[in-house]
């Protein structure tokens, strides 16, 4: 598997990373670095104990890093939660999560397929 | 060429190692992982910086929290910053903040790049131009101040003044205005504005140049015409100044065009020449105005002998000399002893000092290396060298800064203690509470309020829980002041030494002291001592105080001898040190007669009678019996000398009927001694 056919696993654009980063072995870097962030978990535990400060730090944290390696699905989705985080919970929140929940899983299979096939 | 550094203060790990890959091949990089480090980073080394990249959102403090501190501490005037952050919406406020440059993500490194280099050398170029700015500045003002000195000596040496007037004059202007500031923003007063006014002040009495030099140099008192003419010397001056064909739009010009008409007008509208009444007259001549008054009071004239500066104030205050701006008085009246100090001064001396200041700095400057450069040298030196023992000689040291309130520790001494090396808040913080103790805090903050920018240090020793143990300690502690007028407290530095062992040595010292040396018990000064320290200790609770007297020991003393009578005390001891709790208090009041101290929750008759009861027995076939006298807390109030007398009145009771029993104290017995003696 190609980086190129990694974003499209995962419905990003690799033409516009790319275009930003120009370094295919800086970007493969960070693709893979994203794999041990842990602002996804700690988006995760807070929501679940109700800090919604952190929660919102965390989804703000996982949309600057999408936006920075063109991870475009994922970016959406954080962006907007972090948005119906950002004055306090608000209703909307919760289906957000699920559709972040999802992207999240969709991109990281993605990264680890990928991870997978330089390996083998 | 040493590479120049750039700090990034980001949460995110990744965004960090991602600007630092795009950048460490140009730059040195030192990262911060949240607000708080980056604080303390530009607290110890923001000289050495060239350049900060700061994300907004972070845990502990946010971007805007290191900004505002940078404000507060002046680091934004010497250290550019560049935000990256995806929160485009609060670029506004960043930049109104003080940042340089506001990138949003995703970001193109390429860019990024560029705005880093780009702001770099903007800055080292403005630093330049700011220096080359500041000495010219500097050149000027020296050499227009000598021209005014020189032209307000000449018109000293007319009028017949002494030649201090005009200095005294502009001391105090910028005395007064330096006050009111700190007062009040109403008259929006910048320092080059104090500056431009005193510097005017020179000028006020100009006018006196067209006045005869028979009026203004006459002895006695001026007749009403006289006078007429000499009060036109306001407006004389203010001709003076406004005729100068040249230079009218000049801000110092205008000063002292305001000055010259102004300085005789009354801040109730009563003066001359024009009668203008409260803020009407300009700030820059009511300034002038107390202060010409204020110098003409506290100097020697031909008509009038010196005033003190007491009568001087107390006259202005009461309005015998004019009507002022009530904030103007207040700001006399506040700094009594820095008005008193500004005259005291010689200012011929002041003027030579500031000389040989100027000729070191030009000295300086032809060394070529400038001043700054060299400086910073140096204090980067002291930084290293700082470190270097701090890591060596297994001390703990601190610092401790107000703004934003955030302690330091040394490497070693964190480590030591179990703390982090830094901490926000810190008197607030549990941990280091739990160390400190909750008390200590109150001490500390009492303590360093005792110092003072000229003396500011502090010694205190403290028993500090260090690794779980009490240890007792010896903290130093230098604090540190601002270089303003009015210093303010900015922080402190400090050392803390483990004096355990040295502490543990003089506590047995102590203790030997205070043991009576045949019984071994407390002698009658440290139980006292002891007493009082329980009593205060304890917010409630009911002590008893007891004297207990050995019954007849007279005729064991002289039947069985002395050394059978030290026997007898030793054994009496030994049986009521075995009777009471350890938290209890026992000593020897002196004689035959021995002091307990009890706390009691219920019932403390029997326990009175158990303890009693334990003491008596006998010793070598010798019966020994007490007489014990009770007094107690509950009733008397926690006075020791109080308890005291009354267990001495109760015990005189008991022996009066029939000995070997406990009495306690009632009021039937007051003044049983007295009366009986």
């Amino acid at each position: 598997m190609t980086l190129e056919q990694c974003y499209g696993a995962m419905g990003a654009d690799y033409g516009d990373v790319f275009g930003r980063l120009r370094s295919e072995r800086l970007i493969q870097k960070f693709v893979l670095k994203f794999l041990d962030d842990k602002s996804y978990e700690l988006l995760c535990s807070s929501l679940e104990s109700g800090n919604n400060e952190d929660a919102f730090r965390a989804a703000h944290t996982i949309k600057g890093m999408c936006q920075n390696l063109g991870f475009t699905v994922l970016a959406r989705s954080s962006s907007a939660l972090t948005e119906a985080l950002r004055n306090g919970p608000t209703p909307e929140a919760g289906q957000l999560f699920e559709q972040v929940k999802a992207d999240y899983a969709l991109t990281v299979s993605s990264i680890e397929a990928y991870k997978a096939g330089l390996e083998a | 060429m040493k590479k120049e550094k750039i700090l990034i203060a980001d949460d995110s790990e990744m965004n960090r190692s991602l600007l630092s890959d795009m950048l460490s091949e140009q730059y040195d990089i030192v990262e911060a992982e949240d607000g708080v480090e980056a604080v303390s980073i530009l607290r110890s080394s923001c000289s050495e910086l060239s350049l900060l990249l700061l994300d907004i959102m972070m845990p502990n403090m946010d971007g805007f929290g290191v900004l505002e501190a940078m404000n507060q501490n002046g680091w934004i005037q010497d250290l550019p910053v560049i935000i990256i952050s995806s929160e485009s919406g609060s670029a506004e406020r960043a930049f109104s903040l003080g940042v340089t440059d506001f990138i949003a993500r995703p970001f193109d490194p390429e860019i990024v790049r560029r705005r880093v280099v780009n702001t770099m050398l903007l800055y080292a170029k403005q630093k330049r131009l700011i220096s080359i700015v500041e000495d010219q500045v500097y050149e000027k003002e020296r050499q227009s101040d000598l021209m005014i000195d020189i032209l307000s000596h000449v018109m000293e040496f007319r009028n017949g003044e002494s030649g201090l007037h005009i200095l005294h004059v502009r001391n105090l202007t910028d005395l007064l205005l330096s006050c009111l500031v700190r007062k009040t923003d109403r008259y929006k007063l910048t320092m080059s504005d104090i500056s431009l006014i005193s510097t005017a002040s020179a000028l006020h009495d100009i006018g006196k140049m067209g006045i005869d030099e028979k009026i203004l140099n006459k002895p006695g008192k001026l007749t009403d015409e006289e006078f007429a003419i000499m009060k036109t010397h306001s407006a004389i001056g203010a001709n003076m100044i406004s005729d100068l064909p040249v230079h009218q739009q000049e801000q110092l010009v205008k000063t002292a065009y305001e000055i010259c008409r102004w300085h005789h007008e009354r801040y109730d509208g009563r003066g001359y020449p024009d009668g203008l009444k409260g803020d009407e007259i300009p700030i820059s001549a009511q300034v002038v105005s107390l202060a010409d008054v204020y110098d003409a009071l506290t100097s020697e004239r031909v008509y009038k002998p010196p005033f003190s500066h007491e009568e001087a104030v107390e006259m202005i205050v009461g309005g015998k000399c004019g009507a002022f701006n009530p904030l103007l008085l207040e700001c006399l009246t506040e700094n009594i002893e820095r008005f008193r100090s500004a005259l005291a001064e010689d200012p011929l001396e002041e003027a030579k000092r500031s000389k040989i200041r100027s000729i070191s700095e030009e000295t300086l400057k032809n060394e070529g290396g400038g001043v700054s450069k060299r400086t910073l040298k140096l204090l980067d030196r002291e930084r290293v060298k700082n470190s270097f023992y701090a890591t060596m000689t297994e001390s703990i040291q601190f610092e401790y800064g107000v703004n934003p309130p955030m302690m330091n520790f040394s490497v070693w001494g964190a480590k030591k203690l179990g703390v982090d090396e830094i901490i926000m808040d810190p008197l607030n913080n549990e941990k280091l509470l739990g160390i400190f103790g909750s008390g200590t805090r109150e001490m500390l903050s009492d303590g360093v309020r005792s110092t003072s920018p000229d003396n500011p240090e502090l010694k205190l020793d403290l028993p500090l829980k260090i690794e779980g143990e009490p240890r007792w300690c010896r903290i130093v502690i230098r604090s540190l002041w601002s270089d303003d007028a009015e210093p303010q407290f900015e922080g402190a530095m400090g050392i803390v030494q483990d004096i355990h062992d040295a502490h543990q040595k003089m506590q047995e010292l102590e203790k030997k002291a205070a043991r009576d040396q045949l019984t071994g018990l407390l002698n009658r000064e440290s139980a006292r001592q002891q007493i009082e320290l329980k009593m205060l200790d304890h917010s409630d609770g009911n002590f008893a105080l007891a004297i207990i007297d050995i019954d007849d020991f007279k005729k064991a003393n002289d039947v069985y001898g002395h050394m059978f009578g030290d026997e007898v005390l030793k054994f009496v001891a030994a049986k009521l040190r075995d009777s009471i709790r350890q938290t209890d208090i026992s000593g020897r009041y002196g004689g035959e007669e021995f002091l307990m101290f009890l706390e009691y929750k219920t019932d403390i008759e029997k326990t009175v009678d158990r303890i009693r009861r334990s003491i008596c027995g006998t010793y070598e076939h010798y019966n020994v019996s007490v007489t014990v006298g009770v007094a107690l807390s509950c009733e008397l109030g926690r006075d020791y000398e109080k308890l005291l007398h009354a267990a001495d009145e109760a015990l005189y009771y008991g022996k009066r009927n029939g000995k070997a029993q406990y009495c306690f104290y009632n009021d039937s017995m007051k003044d049983i001694l007295t009366d009986e003696t």
